[in-house]
């Protein structure tokens, strides 16, 4: 059990910034995630906890220890690789052994941690095996298998998911999930996938260009997002983002003078006026996508080019090229100013 | 150059790894090939007490004598020969294994098996069927009117020596079309049989031409072993002769610098084969780049 | 394929019989021969089919040789050709592998340097560096000596290439896991690498085998003793005096058996021969 330090990290490939000075605390048993676009730094700084990659500059600290100089395997840490990276010719139950037998772990030891993570794991039947003559999602528990029996300080996961069918991704995202409320082992999680992200985190760690855009829990990240790069990220439809000149006749004078553009998400505009004060706009149906429970109704705003999304639940009747009067609570409307980034409605930042 | 995207700390470690192997090649390869350099510019008195240097003298004197530019010529010929038979005798058996489905293994068998034989024992091999007192050849020849005694006629001696390093390169050349051909995609073979391609048609015009990046390294390859590897098979039937007839260069460099003990002449003619070898390995590289890149 | 037609099918196995015929029969002739008498060559035409004297000639070979020609019995060549193969094979192996490892697993100051060292001994066959190679090999005191026969043959750029093109297919994440796992440069070597270079390395071994086996040009400048001699080079010395006594029927018995080593191993592990030709090439 520990928490993991990050004070100023950062990273240069040659002259090639990737991580630009990171600040993070993870606290004992949170399981953060590390969300963002390819290229955004998050696997190179994973990698950098894991000491597979050099530091440039700024501090690691794991339970207190700064470990910037140490080896992978003095760090206390174990790590689950997209790939799996299990060794092919070793059993499963050699993949599970190898670490704890490099530290010169006693027999006993050793096979009471195989025996128990195989049991959590329900591995066991799989032992004698080779990493070939399993299925994916064995072999993704051998990987996290591999991580349990050394109960390290702590778990780094690298887009485990990523291999698997969608089917098997998200039922593995549950596993991983429990597992670690379980284990209570403080987790750094890699993903690109927004959705596995907030399903997964304690706190999110949403990243991009080489620096954090926002940390927080899901539900504050998705509630209010720091930047119009989180806005546009997590949230899937993402949310409209729409300049304010792109409406015409809707009043906005209630929202923090620099604002330009605003943010709602699809599922926050409305066909029925709702109860209490909201904004309205008109626009044309494009096109109507029913994918079950709800309907994705993309429009065009009257008066300018700019599409908006809408979610809506059930199935609506709605004729594509049909004027449509769409309602919004002031509420659910996101300030952002396009030259900063960030919101406007912020008081640290405003 | 690529490396893994990690790599180990270690300081010293590699260094320690790669002696052995930097080792044998320093001492063994380099140094000698720096000193045939070395000597190719210099002229040793009968003696051999006093060695003068000469700069090209060595070169000038081979480029003008007869013996070595008729080596040159000679081995221009015996290479090209040895390709171009070795090669369409493999190609016509590689096609037509590719064709055989049930047997191509036993056929396969039966067909690579010369490479592990030595060059010098294939001359043997060779010397014994063409023996002029015992041999078969000549025998079965003289049926056909044609009197063979390649120990006195040139142009007999350089065909036999062709034959012999043919055959030894057909197993070679022919698991190379073999793998080559299996490359070719199934399905453009099939649309061109729609297209109402036949099986002739088929090979020269969808096949062929898709063999070519296995035929162009195959041609290197072997021209660089026409040139080098089969000392054995000259050393084992003509021994260059009959006057000179079959004299390649790789063995008039051997003959020259061992048995005649000319060092000048003979480190230079050295080096003329390593830029030789140079050139081929050069071309060859940068067709194999190309290949990687496409 | 896919039209049917019996005269193709015909053509087809007709020509790879001929094929057949003309890689087989050589041997074949020299088969024949090594079962005969001495005798039977007198007749002006080498005999077609095999004699009875197969067991005698080829033990008289492997026991006895002809002290006539400067050859010791086969047995004792055909053991410093075993010596000398595997010594090669294995060293060639050992040597390249290493190389390999450090080439691809570690930056370093010189890499590149040393990548273009090994790279260059393809461009040296013994062959052109006849005599100063004898010298040195001379100085070093080691003439004939199994050494002298080995080491310098043993540096290898293709079984270098082959290893690191290989090495650069293994997943950077094996590596890592095992560095997370606590294994040293070494360690991830021995356990992980090692184990899984066995197909290639057994693939390179059948290659380098035959390499060693077939050399002459090298073994005949660094041995002069008999006691040195490979099966190879000794073979062409007793060639060499059959013309004037036609010993046919022991010289080719000697050839059979110069051959057989070799051969069976392309026979029997053609599969890892063929992987072994087809990759060390590219």
């Amino acid at each position: 059990m520990a928490t993991i330090n990050i004070v100023d990290l950062q990273k240069n490939y040659g002259p090639v910034p990737a991580v630009k000075g990171i600040n993070l605390s993870v606290e004992d048993g949170e399981l953060i995630v590390l969300v963002g676009p390819s290229g955004c730094g998050k696997s190179t700084l994973l990698r950098m906890v894991a000491g597979l990659e050099s530091v440039t500059s700024g501090r690691i600290e794991i339970a207190g220890r700064d470990v910037v100089k140490a080896e992978p395997a003095e760090r206390d840490i174990a790590m689950v690789f997209q790939n799996y990276a299990l060794y092919p010719h070793m059993t499963v139950r050699g993949n599970l052994e190898y670490g704890l037998k490099n530290r010169g772990t006693p027999r006993a030891e050793i096979d009471r941690r195989v025996q128990e993570a195989a049991d959590i794991l329900e591995i066991g039947p799989l032992l004698d095996r080779k990493p070939r003559q399993l299925s994916g999602g064995q072999r993704q528990r051998v990987a996290m298998g591999r991580a349990i029996v050394r109960e390290p300080a702590a778990f780094l996961f690298d887009e485990p998911l990523s291999n698997l069918d969608a089917k098997l991704r998200v039922q593995m995202r549950v596993e991983i999930r429990k597992l670690q409320r379980r284990l209570k082992t403080t987790s750094l999680y890699v993903t690109h996938d927004q959705l596995e992200a907030m399903t997964l985190a304690d706190r999110l760690v949403v990243m991009n260009g080489g620096l954090v855009e926002q940390i927080g829990t899901p539900t504050d990240v998705y509630d209010r997002p720091a930047t119009l790069f989180v806005a546009g990220f997590i949230g899937s439809p993402p949310m409209n983002l729409v300049p304010l000149s792109a409406f015409s006749g809707a009043d906005f004078s209630a929202l923090p003078p620099n604002t330009d553009i605003v943010g709602i998400r699809p599922d926050a505009l409305l066909l029925e006026r709702p109860e209490g004060p909201s904004v309205t706009v008109e626009a044309i149906a494009e096109l109507l996508e029913p994918i079950g429970g709800e309907s994705h109704l993309h429009v065009k705003l009257t008066g300018s080019n700019q599409s908006v999304v809408l979610s809506i639940q059930g199935r609506p009747h709605v004729d594509e090229g049909a004027a449509l009067t769409i309602f919004a609570r002031p509420a659910d409307l996101h300030p952002f100013n396009s030259a900063t980034g960030r919101r406007t409605d912020d008081p640290a930042t405003a | 150059m690529q490396a893994k995207r990690t790599t180990f700390p270690n300081k010293f470690l590699p260094y320690w790894l790669l002696v052995p192997q930097l080792a044998v090649t320093l001492i063994f390869f380099i140094w000698p090939a720096v000193q045939a350099l070395k000597s190719s510019f210099e002229r040793e008195d009968p003696f051999g007490f006093k060695t003068t240097f000469v700069w090209f003298e060595n070169y000038r004197r081979l480029l003008v004598d007869p013996m070595y530019v008729g080596s040159l010529g000679r081995t221009a010929v015996f290479a090209f020969s040895v390709t171009a038979l070795s090669m369409s005798l493999s190609l016509i058996l590689a096609v037509a294994v590719n064709r055989v489905l049930r047997s191509n293994r036993a056929y396969t068998t039966l067909l690579v098996w010369p490479y592990a034989v030595a060059p010098v024992v294939v001359g043997i091999l060779w010397w014994f069927m063409f023996n002029p007192t015992i041999g078969i050849a000549p025998y079965l020849l003289r049926g056909m009117g044609i009197a063979w005694n390649h120990r006195v006629d040139g142009n007999q001696a350089m065909i036999f020596v062709v034959m012999a390093a043919s055959w030894k390169q057909i197993s070679y050349n022919f698991l190379f079309f073999v793998a080559g051909l299996q490359s070719v995609p199934q399905s453009q073979i099939e649309a061109a049989a729609i297209d109402g391609a036949g099986p002739f048609k088929r090979f020269w015009t969808i096949v062929f031409p898709l063999l070519a990046p296995t035929t162009f390294f195959l041609l290197i390859v072997n021209i660089n072993y026409a040139m080098f590897d089969t000392f054995g098979i000259i050393d084992a039937t003509t021994q260059g002769g009959p006057a000179q007839a079959t004299n390649i260069l790789v063995y008039k460099v051997y003959t020259d610098g061992f048995l005649g003990l000319n060092i000048g002449s003979s480190s230079a003619q050295s080096v003329i084969l390593m830029i030789i070898v140079i050139a081929l390995t050069a071309i060859q590289f940068r067709y194999v780049e190309r290949r990687i890149q496409y | 394929m896919i039209e049917n037609r019996p005269f193709l099918a015909f053509l087809t196995h007709l020509v790879l019989i001929v094929g057949v015929v003309i890689v087989v029969f050589p041997v074949y002739l020299a088969f024949v021969a090594s079962t005969h008498g001495s005798g039977d060559f007198m007749r002006g035409l080498v005999p077609l089919l095999p004699g009875p004297h197969l067991i005698e000639n080829y033990s008289f070979m492997l026991n006895e040789g002809i002290s006539s020609a400067g050859a010791p019995p086969l047995w004792i060549m055909l053991l410093n050709s075993l010596v000398m193969a595997i010594s090669i094979a294995v060293g060639k192996i050992i040597i390249s592998i290493l190389s390999a490892y450090a080439i691809v697993f570690f930056r370093f100051p010189f890499r590149m340097v040393a990548f273009w060292i090994i790279f260059i001994t393809l461009m040296l066959p013994v062959e052109v560096r006849i005599i100063p190679t004898f010298k040195v090999v001379a100085d070093l005191g080691m003439l004939n000596s199994y050494p002298g026969l080995i080491i310098p043959l043993i540096a290898s750029a293709t079984a270098t290439f082959l290893f690191r093109q290989f090495f650069l297919t293994v997943p950077d994440e094996l590596m890592e896991a095992a560095r997370v796992d606590g294994a040293g440069a070494m360690k991830f070597f021995r356990d992980i690498l090692l184990p899984l270079s066995r197909t290639n390395i057994a693939a390179l071994f059948v290659i380098l085998f035959i390499y060693g086996w077939v050399q002459y040009l090298w073994p005949l400048l660094v041995t002069t003793d008999s006691r040195y001699y490979t099966i190879v080079m000794g073979i062409k010395r007793l060639a060499a005096t059959a013309d004037s006594e036609p010993q046919w029927n022991f010289v080719m018995a000697a050839v059979m058996l110069a051959m057989l080593p070799p051969v069976l191993v392309v026979i029997f592990m053609q599969r890892l021969f063929v992987k072994g030709l087809v990759e060390t090439e590219k």
